[in-house]
């Protein structure tokens, strides 16, 4: 094994046991910290696939801003243990399952018909050099996925007022 | 000597460089430091009974932190409550890792850049750390599993989040105006042209709050506010737990004030003033030194002089002060930098 392999092995390792951890914990502040080692481990295979940028992005927006949040939220309506419910809707358990199988097999299907990896030799330089990632996905963001772009921020912003809208009703 | 040899072999004398720098000669002076400050301020003598001018305090502190028994309440969640000093000290003493703390040292004919990792996300890598800090101070406070931690947890997580933003948007101000996240870029175009706290003043004033806010210094240590919260989130911690926080407040100060100097004074350089060689080498590990050394003063001259916000002032100033601010400087800069020779 050589050193790439294992920390793959070692950060998806962790970040599979962790999401479990995640789903399994019954207090819902170790959830969310079980959920900060899994961005962890994803942020390490970022690094591995040569995408610095984005593990580091990562860590800044999910593991140190949308997490501490979560964080917050739970500790402010001081959350201890997720009371047991009793199952009420048993479908909704079995439609659960059901888009959860099917959510694997798209995601299988996926990756098993993408077309092969290009194969990298020693020697091979990367495809972008070292340096130009951050620029290029600037570029492209500004470019080819301008629409996307915008389009995702307007989501984000209607979001935000909705909440607010939702949260002044309450009040009221 | 194998070249692969040498550099392994320059990048442990780098790290043992400065960690002997943090946590040998930094870490006990910076706490007598302020204990004798303090004491100036408030015109008293401070700790001046063991050694020379008291110097000693420390050396005989860390023992008793040492040597204290280490207590852990039944009420707590154990496991958490062990790791949360780690998780609080880990970044702290990592963020240094990529600041360029000197220029180049020539030795055996190769040249050794004065950083231990130039990595091209450079300063996101810091943010990215920073922003987990908050964890040992939240993950501490729930595990201690009392109203007054839980408060002061709730407390550091909200103002982390909302100082984090304008801290970042500041910074991208000098990353637009360097054109690179690499603090050795930045420090460079800083030496050739001029130290980014003057064309980018408010930006540097932005940031130089927020860090203040990051590392939970007073005006912003509403995480800890002793006088409302016994000691907020360490409360259920004694002996080296304690020891533990209480250090990476420390460290945290050295790293938030390495990184005002990396980003807005000039990190390494000194201008008027070019040594070239070796000289020059260790005279700018000298004058980065310093430069952080009179920026932790800064932190602690802070502290003895001004009260603590109430929280809702440190809400509006950061959401409402701030954060608007921070994003016209980014818009300022950005523009100039578009119109600037040399624009894209």
């Amino acid at each position: 094994m050589t050193g790439a392999t294992f920390v793959f092995a070692l950060a998806s390792g962790l970040a599979i046991v962790f999401a479990l951890l995640m789903v399994v914990q019954k207090a819902p502040v170790k959830s969310v910290l079980a959920l900060v080692v899994t961005f962890f481990g994803l942020a390490v295979l970022s690094v591995q696939l040569a995408a610095p940028f984005i593990a580091a992005i990562q860590i800044i927006v999910y593991a140190g801003a949308i997490l501490v949040l979560f964080l917050f939220v739970i500790m402010l309506l001081n959350l201890t243990e997720e009371a047991r419910e009793k199952d009420t809707r048993p479908i909704q358990r079995w439609l659960g399952l059901v888009s959860a199988v099917a959510l694997a097999g798209l995601l299988l299907g996926v990756t098993l018909r993408a077309p092969p990896a290009p194969v990298l030799r020693p020697g091979d330089g990367p495809r972008i050099p070292a340096g130009d990632e951050i620029p290029l996905l600037g570029r492209l963001l500004f470019s080819d996925y301008l629409f996307a772009f915008e389009a995702m921020s307007v989501l984000l912003l209607a979001a935000a007022v909705g909440a607010l809208i939702l949260s002044k009703r309450r009040m009221e | 000597m194998s070249p692969e040899l040498f550099d392994v072999l320059a990048a442990a004398g780098k790290i043992a460089f400065f960690w002997a720098v943090v946590l040998v000669a930094y870490l006990p002076n910076v706490v007598w430091a302020e204990r004798r400050i303090a004491g100036l301020i408030q015109d008293r003598p401070g700790p001046n009974r063991v050694g020379p001018f008291g110097l000693f305090q420390s050396l005989a502190d860390v023992p008793k932190m040492f040597l204290k028994e280490d207590v852990t309440p039944l009420f707590v969640d154990k496991l958490l409550h062990t790791v949360a000093p780690t998780i609080i000290l880990v970044p702290a003493l990592t963020t240094i890792a990529i600041v360029p703390f000197g220029s180049s040292l020539t030795i055996a004919g190769r040249e050794i850049p004065l950083v231990i990792a130039d990595v091209n996300i450079g300063f996101l890598y810091l943010l990215a750390l920073t922003s987990i800090s908050v964890y040992g101070i939240v993950i501490g406070a729930w595990a201690s599993n009392n109203k007054y931690s839980l408060l002061g947890g709730l407390r550091a997580s909200a103002q982390v989040i909302s100082y984090e933003l304008s801290m970042g948007l500041a910074a991208i101000g000098v990353f637009v105006s360097a054109g690179s996240f690499r603090p050795v870029a930045i420090v460079e175009w800083q030496a050739a042209h001029v130290w980014n706290c003057v064309p980018q003043a408010l930006g540097c004033i932005i940031f130089i709050v927020s860090a203040f806010a990051e590392t939970n210094r007073i005006p912003f240590d509403l995480a800890e506010a002793e006088s409302e919260l016994v000691g907020g989130y360490h409360t259920e911690f004694s002996a080296f737990k304690f020891g533990m926080f209480f250090m990476s407040e420390y460290a945290n100060m050295f790293a938030a004030a390495a990184m005002i100097v990396t980003l807005y004074f000039g990190g390494w350089s000194l201008p008027f003033l070019a040594v070239t060689g070796n000289a020059g080498g260790l005279l700018s590990i000298a004058v980065f030194l310093a430069k952080v050394f009179v920026w932790v003063f800064v932190f602690i001259w802070v502290r003895w002089t001004l009260p603590r916000f109430r929280y809702d002032q440190l809400m509006a100033l950061g959401w409402k002060v701030l954060l608007p601010l921070s994003v016209l400087n980014l818009l300022v800069v950005a523009w100039v930098v578009a119109r600037g020779p040399g624009a894209p």
